[in-house]
């Protein structure tokens, strides 16, 4: 990195949470401080719900995912435009209407408090993991740039989060998310001109996005109905609804958000912003990786993407043999390649046939010596499962993008983990004292006293988050680690909602052990059967829905009065 | 089991555009419905 690329991330790392700080400022109490006083426009908190899902890890690991593996992953996210209109329905006036500080206080007051409690601590499991996958995506970018420890890394990237988002609250993190989101936005749209003007001569947009195509690495739909395909049309539409249901109507992290809102309808504005946003920007993420895989088709890629691992592989016997067979399969592909792109400017139907079937079998070709490389790898530690998807893109980066760029994509990728660990960090909190502090040990203690103690919470889970990112290293593709974790929990929420908000003669208890059956459904899933993880989502929130109606047709519990001064 | 929608949801505000909250959702599910189309063209085609 130069001294430019140095200045502008510093700049940017230190400006946009002070902007945030700056315009955040004034409230000194607890309802300012986790809810914004209600006072923040439709296009703040949309920015900011965005920006808290785009964390660093949609930029280093979505990317990578394109170049493996095409551009099948934004089918994941066809169920949040849907979910988005539910949720206005539903969530979002029922909660904003309650006056309620965080969705499970609304449990309470809808079915009994060990609903609401069980419900507040699986949303702390799960985002407590989130948030520690979340801090340790810049300290890849960190380790592979500039050497620097993993650990010192995510200490650091935790240490600015945790103080902004501590001094400042939900006004701070979410004004500071929606300079990141423009940032991301600049950041994104630089780095696709920037991949593009670095094809070799002759290599139009229109080549690239034709030799990206030709091995499917623009495979954006796939239609083949699969429960056992993680990604195609169906399990997105279906399991992703279902995943983003829970996920913006039961996930506190997201719910918070909107809760900030001046009214209803611009706390409905803002989802739907994310709605037409969200496919198109996951969609743009994903074209970026596929043109770094077009790059490299032209310039030689490392083996491996990830430096120590290759360093480690370098002194091992069998190295250069295997070194050897990955060039010459790389050579192989580059002039197939080129083959192909000529055939298709002669526009040679026969010719183009022949040179296509040679382009795909040179990649796989290549991906065979890849593995070969990933395997001696893999018998060096010892252990299988390999994978450095989340180097791809970075590496990319800091080989070949012009100084100055350099350091805003890196900008880019520091503020997004930044500004997603912060809205969790602050939801935590929130859940942390409103749900469980404030709730069964604290109920009669000040308002100043719960905003010391949500600064406090916020500190803790920051410490958290820090100490589980140190546990985060070798989970394969980080993306979609997180989405595994909360596959195992967002149906048991979304169940819970679905109860609480349709169901009006289900009791507190039918809930509670509804949701316990689901959790078990979900787990005999994962240990017993092939499904993929999105259909966790439709199966665990059905199985809460079925099993807390069964249980509330035996039990004898009296109907739930609904109050807005029953809970704290 | 009785399924019913709370009295909360139902819209008290318009919406700034399109003049009702059931048109802003017709629109972004058409939006939708439109991306995926379009993907589907850009896979088939390029594919």
């Amino acid at each position: 990195m130069t001294t430019l690329d140095w200045f502008v991330m510093v700049a940017a790392i230190i400006a946009i949470p002070s902007f945030g700080l700056w315009r955040g400022r004034g409230g000194k109490t607890t309802s300012h401080y986790l809810l914004a006083g209600k006072t923040m426009p439709w296009y703040a908190m949309g920015l900011s719900i965005m920006a808290t899902q785009a964390s660093a890890i949609t930029f280093i690991a979505t990317t990578g995912q394109a170049y493996v593996d095409g551009m099948r992953f934004v089918q994941f996210y066809f169920g949040l435009p849907i979910a988005m209109v539910i949720l206005c329905t539903t969530a979002v006036p029922i909660f904003h209407k309650a006056g309620v500080y965080t969705a499970y206080e609304y449990l309470e007051r809808r079915f009994d408090a060990k609903t609401r409690a069980l419900s507040g601590i699986i949303f702390l499991i799960e985002r407590g993991a989130a948030v520690g996958i979340a801090l340790y995506a810049p300290a890849i970018v960190m380790s592979v740039i500039l050497g620097w420890n993993d650990r010192v890394t995510a200490l650091i990237i935790g240490i600015i989060c945790v103080l902004y988002t501590t001094m400042g609250g939900i006004p701070a993190v979410t004004w500071t998310d929606v300079l990141q989101m423009i940032i991301i936005f600049a950041g994104l749209i630089l780095a696709l001109i920037t991949v593009i003007s670095l094809m070799p001569h002759g290599v139009s947009f229109t080549d690239a996005v034709y030799l990206a195509g030709a091995v499917g690495k623009l495979n954006a739909i796939d239609t083949k109905f699969d429960p056992d395909n993680r990604y195609n049309l169906w399990s997105g539409l279906l399991g992703g609804t279902f995943l983003m249901l829970g996920y913006f109507g039961g996930d506190q992290s997201q719910v918070q958000r909107y809760l900030t809102g001046k009214s209803v309808e611009q706390s409905k504005l803002s989802m739907l912003f994310n709605a037409v946003a969200k496919v198109p920007m996951q969609f743009f993420i994903l074209f970026v990786g596929a043109m770094v895989f077009v790059f490299y088709l032209f310039a030689q890629p490392p083996m491996l993407f990830e430096k120590t691992a290759m360093k480690a592989i370098q002194t091992q016997p069998g190295y250069s043999a295997v070194q050897n067979e990955f060039d010459a399969a790389w050579q192989k592909r580059e002039k197939a390649a080129e083959a192909l792109n000529a055939a298709r400017k002669r526009d040679e139907p026969g010719n183009l046939q022949a040179a296509t079937e040679a382009y795909r079998a040179a990649q796989r070709g290549i991906e065979g010596a890849r593995k070969s490389g990933v395997a001696l790898y893999e018998k060096t530690q010892g252990h299988a499962g390999f994978n450095d998807t989340n180097y791809i893109f970075l590496s990319f980066v800091t080989r070949y993008f012009p100084a100055g760029v350099i350091g805003l994509v890196i900008a880019v990728i520091l503020n997004a983990a930044m500004s997603s660990s912060s809205g969790e960090l602050n939801s935590l909190a929130a859940v942390s004292v409103m749900d469980l502090y404030r709730r069964f040990w604290q109920p009669d203690g000040s308002d100043r006293h719960y905003l010391m103690v949500s600064r406090m919470s916020t500190a803790v889970w920051g410490a958290w988050a820090v100490v589980f990112a140190q546990y985060a290293k070798n989970r394969g593709s980080l993306v979609e680690a997180i989405n595994q974790v909360g596959s195992f929990f967002y149906p048991l929420l979304l169940g819970v909602f679905i109860l609480a908000f349709f169901f009006k003669n289900v009791r507190g208890s039918a809930a509670f052990w509804g949701m316990l059956a689901g959790e078990a459904a979900i787990v005999a899933c994962a240990l017993f059967t092939p499904i993929a993880y999105l259909w966790y989502n439709v199966i665990g929130a059905f199985v809460v829905v079925v099993a807390g109606l069964l249980f509330s047709l035996v039990g004898n519990e009296p109907p739930a009065v609904i109050h807005p001064a029953k809970a704290a | 089991m009785k399924f019913t929608l709370p009295p909360e949801a139902y819209d008290a505000e318009p919406p700034p555009v399109l003049r009702t909250w059931r048109n802003v959702y017709i629109f972004v599910l058409g939006w939708l419905a439109l991306l995926i189309a379009v993907f589907y063209a850009f896979t088939r085609y390029f594919a």
